[in-house]
Formats: structure tokens, C-alpha cells, sequence
């Protein structure tokens, strides 16, 4: 026990007496460990933003997604369709659902004359499925169905069409043809990454259909369940039968998952994000800890004398290997947890990671993944570095240090 | 009691043209609990070759070496740097204190390597040793830039934090002018007495070696009982000598 603490005292007494060496050296090591921890964090923020982005097309973990079609190709009486739906999802209690129907194309008036946008109908629990963000307002909520100018949400594009007006004066948008009347804007769709003119509107599905009996030819509805991962595999088969039974003739449902989680490359892609980036790191942890041997070992060569003196007055050579050793493995955990805080620090501020994954919603917390792998990979080059100049320090003959 | 003895111990190292030199030949001797031994001899008679054999840092080509009794070509290293630690104390002429450290840090060194209470009450220990040699003034002033008697001074303390039983001092005085270095070997002599540890001190100066009771010359690696009147007499630089006793109680 003293002696592991002798040895952690000398460590700390050659540490603080060299200060200047010292720091110099490990300048390298924390910059390299703070590179490997900031590569292990930003891979957790690119996971979760990749998370989100993949939620916005195909919804949350665990989304199914239900279709249905004729055989013969003529269109499915929706009508009937969603009272099925509507009582399986009560007889399965689901918490969220919705329809979905694309493809559409409606006329809106803009300032400069009538335009064909793309519309998509939504039940109001799209956005929590599919984790949509909005650069201003709200989404529908089930109360705007009955409202007398329905609830719409556009893209930014189109806002900039329409003036950006601000939405605390709620502006509307007037809508053509069968479905034409006033609609209030209540959201905006940031868009979605540079160039993105895409001009869109999404409504309400219950309100397009109180005003247009049927939906228009090409466009379909999708039915969407947003249940938990762990249950998914047990509640898709039943649902599909449950959905199946008593079908008109010549009428088939599908019942597959939509989400991120089911396609098999993603969790490959952010590994070898992740392994490509760590190599990188690494390979910089790698240089840093050359050059602290390096340094070692020529500051071991000034040493020879102090190791001669000390096992003189009783350290044995296996303390002074211990010392040597502690040394390099104090100096490197110090700087490798320096390096952590600034990265800590650095990520944590308010303007680093919301810049690096723009539209990213639930930021996550520090990693404690990324601090541990830091953490580990300071000591490692530590042990590593420290372990060459031990040897050289333990061949070190007593006789001719003090002659040295 | 006999704490350190040599018997029939040669040193011989392997010159770079295979020949084989001669640095000790055939030493007997014997260090006794509070005994004061000086060895005298020019440079190159091997008296360091000497003392680092009685110190335990070097083995010899033959012969034995035996502390307290039992013989230390038998021990493992760890074991034989342990007996040393706890019972040998070394002053080097050089001082060889440890670079960039203060006065204290070079006098709890050797207390680093203890065990129990020396190793955690180590700086009250290496403190009251300080001021023990005059020097509790300067117990935070970096070693090397002290002077050199202040040094020889720290590096003594360093030598007797420990209490050793054996002092070994390596031309104590070899790097200090006369006065300082007269003063160093009271003082070394003054705790020596006190703790009643054994000193062998290895000199070239006649003055030095005469603070001993038992002197003996090293000439062509053979150790003999040295004269030191004769010795005076034909030294040019003779001097009356300070009995011990009455440096003591100066």
C-alpha cells in the first residue's frame, strides 16, 4: 500500500517539478484524446440525427404501415376501409395512428397567379410518428376538424411565396377547385436542407374530405401505427389477420414496418461512421503517444543519476518501474481528462451541436460512452508510453548512475 | 556487534582489450555498531569501488560480504534494496541531491521508500531532520540553489532521516572549501555519535580521515592500518589535528 503510494507521490513530485516538459508533451495527448472523445460524441449526435431524419420518412421505431388494393386495380372504398381500421385500432388500444394519403395536387393562389402545389392529407398524429419539426407554429390538432378555415401547414418555401407573413397574424392561404376555400396557416416546414423550394401543403384529412366526397384518382390513403419496438413482432401478424377477416373479394391488406430500425444497413452505416472516424482518431492518439516516449526516454537519459541516488536509499528496481511508469500514466489520464472537459464544454454549449445537426430535436445528453472511451484510451497511451522508459529506468545499474 | 564485513573480497572488471584490472584485492574488514573507520587513498586506489561494496550497490568479483550476519550475495535484489534503504545512509562528494526538488523533498526521499509510520509522518520526519542540521530555514528552497556546505548539509540529512545503522560518506568534503567542509564533518561526526550509527568515511583529506578512530589506507587495491602521524609528517599540508571529542562540543 506505501509503496504503490510512494510511487504515485514520486509520480506526482516528477510531474509538478517538470511542469514545463511535461505539459508540452501532453499538449498532444489531450488534443488526441479530446479528437477520439468529440469523433465518440459527435457519432451518438450523428446517430440520433440520423434517427430523427430516418422518423420523419418512415415514422418512429416500431411504425406499421397498412395498405390496402383492389387485385383488379380499381379504387378500394376507403370509407369502408377506415371503419375497420378505426375498430381494430380500438380493440388494440393503439396510442397513435393515422392516415396518410400522398400524391395529391392542389391549386393554391399566390400572389403572382395559381399554382399546383403538392398536398398530403394527414390525421393529426403524423407529426408525433413521424417526429416532425416546424420552423414556426403548430400542427393540427383532432379540435381543428371542425374548424371553419381549416388548419393548414406549409412548407417555407411556399411561405416565402406567399410573403412570409408572420404567424402571430395568421395568414391564410386560399385554396382552388373542389376542396377551394380559406385556409388558415398555422405551421411552417423548415426546409429541408439547401435548395429545398419544394412548395407543399399539408391538411387535415377529415377536412378535405368534408369538402371532396372522394379522393382524387391516383392518390391512396395509408394507414400508420406507431407501437412500441418490443412489441411490434407479436401485434403486426395479429393486426394483419385481424384486418384480413371478412374482406370483400378480391381486396388484400398489407401490414410491414416503415421505420429506420427494420432496414438492415443502418446500423452498418453509423459503424463504420463511427470506425472510420475512432481510426482517424486513433491514428492521432498514436502520434501523440510516440512522442511521449520519445520525450521519455531522453528525459530517462537526464535521469539515470536521480534512479541511481533513489535505488541507493532503498527503491527497489520494481518501485522505481512503478514510478516511471505512474508517471507517464498520471500525465497522460490528466491531460486525456482536460481533454474531455474541453470537449464536454465545447459540446455542451449552445451553439456547436444544434449548428453541426440543424433540425435535430431531442438533443441528447453528453455521452458517457465518448467520455469513457477517452477516459480508457488516455490510460492505455499512458501505460504504453510509460512502459519503454520503465524498462530503460529498471536496466539502470545502481554503480553507474552515481558514477554518471 | 559487527554490522557490515568483508572477507577476502576482490574486484576485477574486463578492460575493452579482455585484460582484467585488479581494484580490490584479497580486503578484510569489519564495521562495528558505532565504530568511526576512515579510509585514506589517492585517486584510483578504488576506496569508492570500496564503499559501494560495504554500501551494498556493487557485488565483489569473490569474497564475502555479510551484514548483521547473514550474506548478502544470497539475498534477491529486492530484498537486499530493502536492507539497504533501512539501514545504509550515503553522502556522496558530488551531494548528488535530486534536481528541481526542494531541501525537503531530497530529505523525505529515502522516506518514500519506508514503510508505516516513517513513510506517513515522512515530512514532520524529513522537517525536523532540516532543522536538525541547520537548515529549517531553507527546508522550501529549491536544492540547487543552495550552497554547496547547505547542500552537503541536506544531503547528510537525507543520509540520517532514516536512522541508519551504517553511514557511508564518499569524500564528504571533496566539493567544500576547508571551513565548510571542517564544519560538514562536526556535524556528520556530532549525529553520527548521536544516533550511534557506524560512519566510514573514504577521504583523501588527512584531516578528515584523523576525525576517525580506526584509519586504514587503500594503496594498489589493498587495504592496510593506516599511520596518520606518519602520514602528517610527511604531508607538506600537516597541521595539528582537532581531537574528535573536542569538535564535537564546538
Amino acid at each position: 500500500m506505501t509503496g504503490l503510494l510512494g510511487a504515485l507521490a514520486d509520480a506526482w513530485a516528477e510531474i509538478r517539478v517538470h511542469k514545463l516538459r511535461v505539459l508540452l508533451s501532453l499538449i498532444g495527448i489531450a488534443v488526441s484524446v479530446a479528437a477520439l472523445t468529440a469523433v465518440v460524441a459527435f457519432s451518438e449526435y450523428q446517430r440520433q440525427y440520423q434517427t430523427e431524419q430516418s422518423d420523419r420518412w418512415g415514422g418512429r421505431a416500431a411504425t406499421l404501415v397498412i395498405g390496402v388494393a383492389n387485385d383488379d386495380g380499381t379504387p378500394v372504398d376507403v370509407d369502408e376501409f377506415d371503419e375497420r381500421f378505426t375498430r381494430a385500432t380500438e380493440r388494440f388500444e393503439f396510442s397513435h395512428t393515422a392516415r396518410v394519403a400522398q400524391g395529391l395536387m392542389l391549386p393554391v393562389q399566390l400572389p403572382d397567379g395559381v399554382v399546383e402545389v403538392n398536398a398530403r392529407l394527414l390525421d393529426p398524429g403524423y407529426s408525433q410518428i413521424h417526429r416532425e419539426k416546424l420552423l414556426d407554429g403548430r400542427w393540427p390538432r383532432d379540435a381543428d376538424i371542425e374548424a371553419l378555415a381549416p388548419p393548414v401547414v406549409i412548407t417555407e418555401a411556399l411561405w416565402d411565396r406567399l410573403g412570409r407573413v408572420p404567424l402571430a397574424q395568421h395568414p391564410t392561404v386560399a385554396l382552388r377547385g373542389q376542396a377551394g376555400g380559406t385556409y388558415q396557416v398555422i405551421g411552417i416546414v423548415p426546409r429541408q436542407g439547401f435548395g429545398d423550394e419544394e412548395l407543399r401543403v399539408d391538411l387535415l384529412y377529415d377536412a378535405y374530405r368534408a369538402r371532396v366526397d372522394a379522393l382524387p384518382e391516383g392518390a391512396f390513403p395509408q394507414y400508420e401505427v406507431w407501437v412500441g419496438p418490443d412489441e411490434v413482432d407479436a401485434i403486426a401478424p395479429v393486426l394483419a389477420m385481424d384486418l384480413r377477416a371478412g374482406l370483400p373479394a378480391g381486396q388484400s391488406v398489407s401490414v410491414s414496418r416503415s421505420d429506420w430500425a427494420v432496414q438492415p444497413g443502418a446500423a452498418d452505416a453509423m459503424a463504420t461512421f463511427e470506425m472510420i472516424t475512432g481510426a482517424i482518431a486513433a491514428v492521432i492518439l498514436g502520434l501523440g503517444a510516440l512522442s511521449l516516449v520519445n520525450i521519455q526516454l531522453v528525459a530517462m537519459r537526464q535521469r539515470v543519476r536521480e534512479i541511481g541516488v533513489r535505488r541507493a536509499f532503498g527503491a527497489t528496481s520494481g518501485r522505481v518501474f512503478v514510478s516511471v511508469l505512474l508517471e507517464s500514466l498520471v500525465a497522460t489520464t490528466v491531460a486525456g481528462v482536460i481533454g474531455i472537459a474541453i470537449v464536454v464544454a465545447v459540446l455542451r454549449s449552445d451553439w456547436v451541436v444544434p449548428a453541426m445537426f440543424s433540425g435535430m430535436q431531442d438533443v441528447p445528453p453528453f455521452p458517457m460512452r465518448a467520455a469513457f472511451t477517452g477516459l480508457v484510451a488516455s490510460i492505455i497511451v499512458g501505460a504504453i508510453a510509460g512502459f519503454v522508459p520503465a524498462l530503460v529506468a529498471l536496466r539502470v545499474k545502481v554503480i553507474d548512475a552515481i558514477r554518471f | 556487534m559487527t554490522l557490515v564485513a568483508l572477507q577476502d573480497v576482490t574486484k576485477s572488471v574486463l578492460l575493452a582489450d579482455d585484460s582484467r584490472l585488479e581494484i580490490l584485492r584479497g580486503i578484510s574488514l569489519e564495521v562495528g555498531a558505532g565504530d568511526h573507520v576512515s579510509i585514506v587513498g589517492r585517486s584510483g586506489s578504488g576506496k569508492s569501488t570500496l564503499l559501494n561494496i560495504l554500501g551494498m550497490l556493487d557485488a565483489p568479483t569473490s569474497g564475502t560480504v555479510s551484514f548483521e550476519g547473514r550474506e548478502v550475495r544470497r539475498m534477491r535484489s529486492g530484498r537486499l534494496d530493502r536492507l539497504r534503504g533501512d539501514n545504509v545512509g550515503f553522502v556522496f562528494q558530488q551531494f548528488n541531491l535530486l534536481p528541481g526538488r526542494t531541501a525537503l523533498d531530497n530529505v523525505m526521499m529515502p522516506l518514500g521508500h519506508a514503510r508505516g509510520s516513517l513513510f506517513w509522518n515522512r515530512r514532520r520526519i524529513a522537517g525536523d531532520m532540516l532543522e536538525r542540521v541547520g537548515l529549517g530555514h531553507r527546508i522550501d528552497q529549491v536544492a540547487d540553489r543552495l550552497s554547496g556546505g547547505e547542500q552537503q548539509r541536506v544531503a547528510i540529512a537525507r543520509a540520517l532521516v532514516r536512522k541508519p545503522v551504517l553511514i557511508l560518506a564518499d569524500e564528504p568534503t571533496g566539493a567544500l572549501d576547508i571551513d565548510t567542509g571542517a564544519s560538514v564533518m562536526a556535524l556528520l561526526d556530532e549525529v553520527a555519535t548521536e544516533t550511534e550509527a557506524a560512519l566510514v568515511t573514504i577521504t583523501h583529506d588527512l584531516h578528515v580521515a584523523a576525525r576517525a578512530r580506526r584509519h586504514y589506507r587503500l594503496d594498489g587495491g589493498v587495504l592496510a592500518p593506516a599511520d596518520l602521524d606518519r602520514a602528517f609528517e610527511a604531508s607538506t599540508l600537516a597541521a595539528p589535528v582537532p581531537s574528535p571529542a573536542v569538535e564535537v562540543a564546538t
